[in-house]
């Protein structure tokens, strides 16, 4: 009661206009209505915001353990829930030089296995009780935690405990990891999102840890050993913070730390905070992905260290830039333009130093044009203050939404959490939103000269090469990579393709098969053979993917001695309809009719008849291609294929990306693992390596 | 081993009283004129305010022709009204830093704003301004039949064993003595076509007047102020008819049946095993819901111990009850692993159900699923939205309120005998459709590589 009289007293202004209000809708309602009660008139407008109630963040106690550990307790006997989580510096940014991942694999591992439990029983005893248990690591902090009723606080501790102090990390867990990680890398190369953010944090970070993240080679090199150190040396209880929130009172919480987590020593060694590289003028790094339909754009720069006064105003800018579907980077680049799906604008907080990036997915003919839109829209944030209402707006969602994120003992656990790690001040949570509300258009415009940087930006640009790179070159100096990171040149884009110099003395018949994989499952099977019929050399492929509801049969004559095409004939069906391509290769030309899929599922024909230059094979030579090839790690081809489907000549570039172990019936071989690039399409194969 | 038993069991009862005392809901129940029933619950725990109205109408209200209109006009609740342009709903709550939806299933449809609680009013204004005067154009019509038309093919027919899953498990129920549960929420494509700009206002008229609908107000408000409001948005708001009755027959010994459901999508058989099962307010809900526990969900579950680790022949086996406001549907499924075949799989299924029918189930798990009940029950009364639904399935599930403070007692005062009882009576043969489902590629007309 008291509570609303003070709220009724201190909220004049609207207060006053909703009563005026009312009394004119008292005389309207009671004439034409004739309504069931005395009330106010309906509005017509959207009602107005009454004051903002004050917010009672909640209360929390800390203590500190023999051993260094810090314990915070959020007591709420709300409801009987428990959440606990151990929080500690031990996140990616301490993965050792050349083992990156290193501490991801350790979360993955430390709930799969401890001296006194396996993996099933860790997962049963804790869905026994309907709780959860779960470990991550992040660029900074490494954390284990858990919810449950609060009967259940006790085992919750328990499993924590153990698999903090007595993880066995299996060996066997360790392999499985490392092969989900693998293929979820290899998919990462064919998702250009994945690598424009690998890239933009590598290149806005350069030497700084935050630069870092897991590759094929890291993942390869970690072993057991790398595991367990990490965990001995990181997950120490110096520097550590527990937070427990929820029906548990802290006498109960200390009395449980001490005996759970009394034993545990241990300092990790001090790493020293890295220097953000200096600012340097505005450069693209342009990720070259032949044929990609879309161009994804990062700009940004490195922005505030948590502690900086700057951060309120700084979101408020944000916010205003792209803080959503109602801000100017998606109203103008979506809304206005249509050049893309969505963009929008983040402002990332990390322990050393945090970073500003705008982003945008737009087509590739206008990737210049919208990176252009982008980085003027930073400098006007720079340099004009921001209207009232798009303020008032951006305030209101950033002062409105708080309260919603502490609603649970968990998300007050974890917000009360983040503030401690990252420094700030106890009295942080208490007065975000007043210091939020605080900030007017000069400040925000202030903030935006520190944290948006539009000349002094990294740039990332993950597109096809050939049709953005000189257009990208006159907005800044750009350097062009491929998606493994190695330097390219501008001709690199343009490959002048000659023939391919092909070992022929392996030509022999054969026959092989294949099975067919999608997302790590078999979802059909192809069978393969090449055989010597009078002077020519025949290819047959036969393909079935039930899935799809397609089988297809592939015949192409070759010239035995070159390798090159004479003609293809292609008979199968799709869903039930017959699809058939025929085509002939002859001097310089390629001529015929073909058929293809389209994304749509529909059937489209194509009346080919283009000419070729000299070594362009036909795309379906591909696969056969790989035995003639003076396979090596490191290597790499590159040749024109003519893609009858869709009428279009294609540069495929094939690199051998490692050796692996093959099991097959027959039994292990050693493989190179290759890698196609084919338009927007990624492909692996696997082909056996010379013995020796 | 019996006094193990005995421990667990106690300790069990104390917690759920524990719960029990701290998960009293306090609230206000009361009615305007116009027939909109308003709860009120007060929380002052954090500055936020959920705003919640469930309409009483759902797929289970449509007529033949017409599957899937009510999901179709929850959309057109997204489309303006007098006072509140295209596309301004979603601004006004963004902007005032909330978060809002709507959803529809065989019972009932809900919208909901949850928002900092000094903007309560204007998620009553939003909720109560398209209760009053809903924007129907033939351009939004068109638009939304079209977005929802891409969401079922997205979700629906272009994904495997979602048709057989969605329309297959609809079979237990004939069209002729039940419609109301032998079609899908979603509806058919055909249907979706058949509907008309005037079937819109038809249903408006019928099914969203303020006698047909209830309003949950939860957070931190001033019951006084939260009232005027309601009656000075909500008070002129006229009443409608009373909607008809649902009329639904069936029998839970109709005869096992069976067919096949050819999928163009799915690589792999599966076997989909459905169960007439009672209206969610029977007291066998109770017991069902933990044999569904107890047979198919999670890592220790019957099924996934049975046929994906011992028998190796699923690679997914799954249970759970589908409990509506008419008659349910209890769903054994498995999928089988390469080269099992679908009879394999059907017998393995099978013989999981009966062995609980003869042999009933363990004190762990029966422990196992009041903990997991228990424990799910409590995290979801953790927000002002969740506290909101929960009133709100209360008053349209079991029709009482009143059930809201005895129902975690009754779940925890189940027993063994009882799971193994509704076992016996419900997930027997007689009372079984028998669903599949055979990949067969290109068997459609729709084939989206």
């Amino acid at each position: 009661m008291k509570r609303s009289e003070r709220r009724n007293g201190g909220t004049a202004e609207n207060t006053r206009r909703r009563y005026t209000l009312g009394g004119v809708a008292f005389a309207v309602s009671s004439m034409v209505l004739a309504g069931p009660g005395l009330h106010a008139q309906y509005p017509t407008e959207p009602p107005p915001a009454t004051e903002l109630r004050p917010l009672q963040f909640p209360d929390f106690h800390t203590t500190r353990l023999d051993n260094g550990l810090e314990i915070l307790v959020v007591e709420n006997d709300r409801l009987p829930v428990v959440s606990i989580s151990l929080n500690l510096p031990g996140g990616s940014r301490y993965d050792p030089p050349g083992l990156h991942g290193l501490a991801e694999i350790v979360s993955e591992l430390i709930t799969k296995g401890t001296e006194t439990r396996t993996a099933e029983q860790i997962s049963e005893q804790i869905e026994g009780v309907g709780g959860s248990l779960i470990a991550t690591a992040n660029a900074d902090f490494f954390t284990i935690s858990s919810t449950v009723l609060a009967d259940h606080a006790e085992l919750a501790f328990e499993l924590m405990a153990d698999a903090l102090l007595h993880s066995t990390f299996p060996q066997a867990e360790l392999e499985l990891a490392r092969t989900r990680y693998l293929s979820s890398l290899a998919a990462e190369k064919s998702d250009p999102d994945a690598l424009a953010t690998r890239y933009f944090a590598s290149s806005v970070y350069g030497d700084h840890p935050y630069a870092r993240s897991m590759t094929e080679a890291s993942l390869a090199a970690i072993n057991r050993n790398d595991v367990t150190s990490f965990a001995g040396m990181r997950l120490a209880p110096t520097g550590a913070l527990l937070v427990i929130s929820g029906d548990i009172s802290r006498d109960r919480v200390t009395s449980m730390a001490r005996r759970y987590l009394g034993s545990w020593q241990g300092v990790a060694p001090e790493v020293l905070a890295a220097e953000p590289p200096a600012p340097k003028p505005t450069e693209i790094l342009l990720v070259h992905r032949p044929g990609s339909a879309q161009s994804n754009i990062m700009v940004g720069n490195t922005a505030l260290s948590p502690k900086d006064d700057l951060y309120y105003p700084a979101v408020v800018a944000n916010k205003v830039l792209g803080g959503g579907a109602d801000a100017r980077l998606f109203l103008i680049l979506r809304e206005e333009k249509g050049w893309t799906y969505g963009s929008y604008a983040s402002l990332a907080r990390r322990k050393d130093v945090g970073f500003f990036r705008a982003t945008a997915e737009v087509r590739t003919e206008v990737t210049d044009s919208a990176l252009t839109e982008m980085l003027h829209q930073l400098r006007l944030m720079r340099t004009e203050a921001i209207p009232d209402s798009e303020l008032t707006n951006a305030k209101g969602y950033l002062v409105g939404s708080f309260p919603l994120s502490i609603q649970t003992p968990q998300q007050v656990a974890s917000q009360v959490a983040r503030t401690r790690l990252l420094g700030l001040g106890d009295d942080y949570l208490g007065s975000y939103r007043e210091n939020l509300a605080a900030v007017d258009a000069t400040a925000a415009m202030n903030a935006a000269t520190v944290v948006m940087r539009p000349d002094s930006a990294v740039v990332v640009v993950v597109g096809d090469g050939q049709s953005i790179y000189d257009k990208l070159a006159a907005i800044a100096p750009t350097r062009i990579i491929d998606a493994d990171g190695s330097s390219l040149t501008p001709d690199d884009l343009n490959p002048a393709v000659t023939a391919l110099e092909l070992d022929l003395t392996h030509l022999a018949a054969r026959r092989d098969s294949f099975q067919i994989a999608f997302q790590g499952n078999a979802i059909g099977h192809a069978v393969s053979a090449l055989v010597t019929e009078g002077d020519a050399l025949m290819y047959w492929e036969q393909t079935v993917i039930p899935m799809m509801g397609m089988t297809q049969e592939t015949s192409v004559e070759l010239n035995p001695s070159t390798f090159t095409s004479r003609s293809v004939d292609i008979v199968g069906s799709f869903g039930g309809r017959p699809i058939e391509t025929h085509i002939v290769y002859q001097d310089g030309r390629v001529s015929g009719r073909a058929q293809d899929i389209q994304p749509t599922g529909e059937i489209a024909t194509v009346d080919v008849d283009t000419s070729i230059v000299a070594g362009t094979i036909d795309l379906n030579l591909i696969q056969p291609l790989l035995p003639f090839l003076s396979l090596q790690p490191g290597a790499s081809f590159t040749v024109n294929a003519f893609d009858a489907g869709s009428n279009v000549v294609r540069v495929v570039t094939l690199k051998v990306t490692g050796t692996e172990e093959v099991t097959v019936p027959a039994g292990t071989f050693s493989a190179f693992r290759m890698a196609g690039t084919i338009g927007d399409l990624l492909r692996q194969y696997r082909h056996p390596a010379p013995r020796g | 081993m019996f006094r193990l038993a005995v421990t667990v069991s106690a300790l069990a009862v104390m917690g759920s009283v524990r719960a029990q005392a701290q998960m009293k809901i306090e609230y206000e129940d009361y009615a305007l004129d116009n027939g909109l029933r308003v709860l009120l619950v007060e929380d002052h725990s954090a500055p936020v305010v959920t705003v919640n109205v469930w309409y009483n109408v759902g797929s289970r209200n449509e007529r033949v022709g017409r599957s899937g209109f009510a999901h179709l006009f929850e959309h057109m609740m997204f489309q303006g009204s007098a006072n509140v342009g295209k596309g301004e709903h979603f601004q006004l709550v963004e902007r005032a830093g909330g978060s809002m939806n709507g959803s529809t299933n065989e019972g009932r449809t809900n919208y909901y704003e949850t928002l900092p609680s000094n903007r309560l009013n204007l998620g009553l204004w939003l909720e109560a301004d398209r209760m009053r005067s809903l924007a129907v154009t033939e351009d939004n019509f068109e638009n939304q039949r079209s977005t929802v038309k891409e969401e079922r093919r997205l979700g629906v027919d272009n994904q495997p064993y979602a048709p057989a899953f969605t329309e297959g498990s609809t079979l237990i129920y004939d069209s002729t003595d039940c419609f109301s549960y032998a079609h899908s929420v979603i509806g058919s494509m055909d249907d979706l076509d058949r509907a008309e700009v005037p079937d819109v206002q038809a249903f408006f008229d019928l099914y969203y007047r303020p006698n047909n609908a209830t309003l949950t107000v939860v957070g931190d408000f001033d019951p006084a102020e939260a009232k005027q409001l309601i009656g000075q948005y909500f008070d002129d708001i006229q009443r409608g008819a009373e909607p008809p009755r649902i009329a639904c027959n069936y029998d839970f010994e109709a005869g096992a049946r069976s067919r096949t459901w050819d999928d163009q999508h799915a690589n792999l058989p599966a076997v989909i095993v459905a169960y007439r099962a009672p209206p969610h307010s029977h007291g066998d809900t109770r017991p069902l819901t933990f044999l569904s526990t107890i047979l198919g969900e999670g890592e220790s579950s019957r099924l996934n111990r049975g046929l994906v680790r011992d028998e190796q022949s699923s690679v997914q086996a799954a249970s759970f009850l589908n409990s509506r406001r008419g008659p349910g549907m209890f769903l054994a499924l498995a999928i089988a692993n390469q080269g099992v075949e679908a009879d394999v799989l059907r017998e393995q299924l099978n013989r999981e159900v009966e062995r609980i029918i003869s042999e009933g189930i363990s004190d762990a798990e029966l422990e196992k699923a009041k903990n997991a009940f228990r424990a799910s029950y409590v995290f979801q009364s953790q927000t002002s939205m969740q506290i909101a639904e929960r009133l709100q399935h209360y008053i349209h599930y079991h029709d009482s309120l009143d059930d809201m403070a005895t129902d975690l007692e009754l779940y925890m005062q189940v027993t063994a005998e009882d799971i193994q009882r509704v076992a016996a009576e419900y997930l027997k043969s007689e009372n079984s459709y028998t669903i599949i489902i055979v990949p067969k590629a290109g068997s459609g007309e729709e084939v989206v590589p």
